[in-house]
């Protein structure tokens, strides 16, 4: 491992930190915590930095492994008052996640569940879930209606 | 709200984020780590190769006191006791006080807690057994029911009665057969047998009318019954209609002295182990060195080892002030070294009182005796009003059960 940062290192982390920064924070709900997740995701690529297949897979599998973690109690959005962020809140880690990798990252199912250690089942009902429940928490009174009227 | 309205949210939700800076930290991160995985190698190469250099400078250097040496004294059991000395060249073990076989270590038989004379014994006919646990006797208007304890803890009643002999109840410690269906009791005249698996009966007549004492052989055929001055050999054979062969055994005066296939006897200086030879005799095996002064009971043998109960001269090692110690021997037949000796002896004064020097409790002569083996290595015997097993290897000795009848003799069926 050379002792200066490797350009192709260093271009490949330039052309995503942004972009999975914003997904980290809407995972996380806390952008301090994001930055560091982030950080830790790509100190640990830099040490199998040239071994590593697919180097988007293996940041995104670490990325999101603290968030799914049981034991957790971070706060997500504390003092938030935008609805987008406060609906996001009323989300379980799983769903959060799922529903950000699914929308926002814009992964298909089967890249997600690799992404989050979950199976295919999981990752729709998951999916399916927290669509209805993000609906509810902005506006919509009844979640099966919001559904049926979705897929008319 | 339509689902391709939901990146849309989500973008404006996030989008006022600062711009990272993340790949100078992330690499220099990246060789932080590095670098302390490297030192903790080091580390720990730099710990191993001090540990093999230690070892080999207390190996090499450290002999004499400082070095490591193996025990010179085998690991006993766990839950062992060690002998308290040794009595004639014989480790000896001291039993628990009187009046503390309450709380002693139970072992699980047939018998129960309590051994008494039971009021739903069926009948024998109904009731047949495989092996009998133990026999017992109710007295009835001057004669005696013999009551059965099969392995199962059920009683039955043979229906018969049996007259008494010369020393009260006509029940020997010997009384049942090594293979749990014969039993034998003696009667003036003669003896009782009876099979336990068929309700058989069969009396056989003898010369003498005064006869004591019943031993079987290991092959449950034949009987050796005896006497004062008088003891028979009879070959059992409840099937055959026949009386049975009856042949004479050399006479000893102690009529318990007479057991097959082992007897222990004779007084300080002149104890011997005998086996029995067939025919009308025994043959000296050894001389075990014991202060006896009297034996009690019967001869039992359980493998190699033999057991019988004797009244002992003073003892030095266990001072007595109002009695004499009894004392448990068990010889082995092939190995002295085997041999182990359970004191049985007073109960001292709990809150010692200058100038009285009498115990709390003593044991009477002839309250103790020897009832059989229940294992191989585990000894029961009679103390009083308790029936107690004595483990040979581990010296420990815990409670069978309470009696509450006068006599009991014990059967194979006791190990369940």
């Amino acid at each position: 491992m050379r002792d200066t940062v490797d350009p192709e290192f260093a271009a490949y982390v330039d052309a995503r930190q942004g972009r999975w920064l914003r997904t980290a924070y809407l995972v996380y709900g806390d952008l301090e915590r994001a930055g560091e997740q982030l950080l830790h995701a790509f100190t640990r690529l830099s040490l199998r930095w040239g071994k590593v297949d697919d180097p988007d897979a293996y940041v995104l599998g670490i990325l999101y492994q603290a968030a799914l973690s049981r034991w957790s109690r971070a706060k997500v959005f504390e003092g938030e008052e935008d609805p987008v962020k406060t609906a996001l809140a009323a989300l379980s880690p799983q769903q959060r996640a799922v529903l950000v990798l699914l929308h926002f990252e814009e992964l298909t199912e089967f890249e997600t569940a690799d992404a989050l250690g979950m199976s295919h089942s999981a990752v729709h009902t998951n999916g399916m879930t927290a669509l209805s429940r993000f609906r509810l928490e902005l506006g919509t009174k009844d979640w099966r209606d919001v559904t049926r009227g979705d897929s008319r | 709200m339509r689902r391709q309205e939901v990146p849309v949210l989500l973008n404006q939700a996030s989008d006022r984020l600062p711009e990272p800076d993340l790949a100078d930290a992330a690499w220099e991160g990246g060789l932080a780590y590095r670098r302390r995985q490297r030192r903790s190698v080091i580390a720990g190469l730099i710990a191993m190769l001090l540990g093999v250099v230690i070892g080999v400078l207390v190996m090499t250097l450290g002999g004499g006191k400082n070095a490591f040496t193996p025990p010179d004294t085998t690991p006993s059991l766990p839950g062992s006791i060690p002998p308290a000395g040794q009595i004639s060249g014989i480790n000896y073990w001291n039993a628990p006080p009187a009046g503390s076989e309450r709380f002693l270590d139970r072992v699980s038989t047939p018998l129960g807690d309590l051994l008494r004379i039971p009021d739903d014994a069926g009948d024998l006919k109904d009731n047949p057994m495989d092996r009998v646990a133990a026999v017992i006797l109710s007295s009835q208007e001057g004669n005696y029911v013999p009551l059965f304890l099969s392995s199962d803890s059920h009683w039955a009643q043979a229906a018969t009665e049996l007259r008494p002999i010369a020393t009260g109840q006509p029940l020997s410690s010997g009384a049942i057969a090594p293979n749990g269906k014969l039993v034998a009791f003696p009667q003036p005249g003669g003896v009782f047998v009876i099979d336990v698996s068929t309700a058989d009966v069969r009396s056989i007549r003898l010369p003498s009318q005064d006869l004591r004492s019943v031993s079987w052989l290991e092959n449950s055929t034949r009987l050796i019954i005896s006497g004062p001055g008088s003891a028979y050999r009879i070959d059992v054979d409840l099937e055959s209609a026949q009386q049975p062969v009856v042949g004479a055994v050399a006479v000893s005066n102690d009529a318990e002295d007479a057991t097959a296939p082992y007897r222990l006897d004779g007084t300080a200086g002149q104890v011997a182990l005998r086996q029995y030879a067939g025919g009308n005799g025994w043959v000296e095996v050894s001389n075990p060195r014991l202060p006896v002064s009297r034996w009690v009971g019967q001869t039992f043998a359980g493998s190699n080892l033999v057991a019988r109960v004797f009244v002992a001269n003073p003892l030095p090692q266990v001072p007595t002030v109002a009695s004499r110690a009894q004392v448990v021997a068990a010889i082995s037949a092939l190995e002295p070294l085997e041999d182990r000796l359970l004191v049985l002896g007073e109960t001292p004064a709990a809150t010692p009182t200058p100038g009285r020097t009498s115990p709390d409790r003593i044991r009477e002569p002839g309250c103790c005796s020897l009832l059989g083996w229940y294992d191989s290595q585990t000894a029961l015997f009679q103390v009083t009003d308790w029936l107690l097993a004595w483990n040979l290897q581990s010296g420990q000795v815990r409670r069978v059960t309470e009696l509450e009848v006068d006599g009991v003799a014990i059967g194979p069926g006791i190990r369940g």
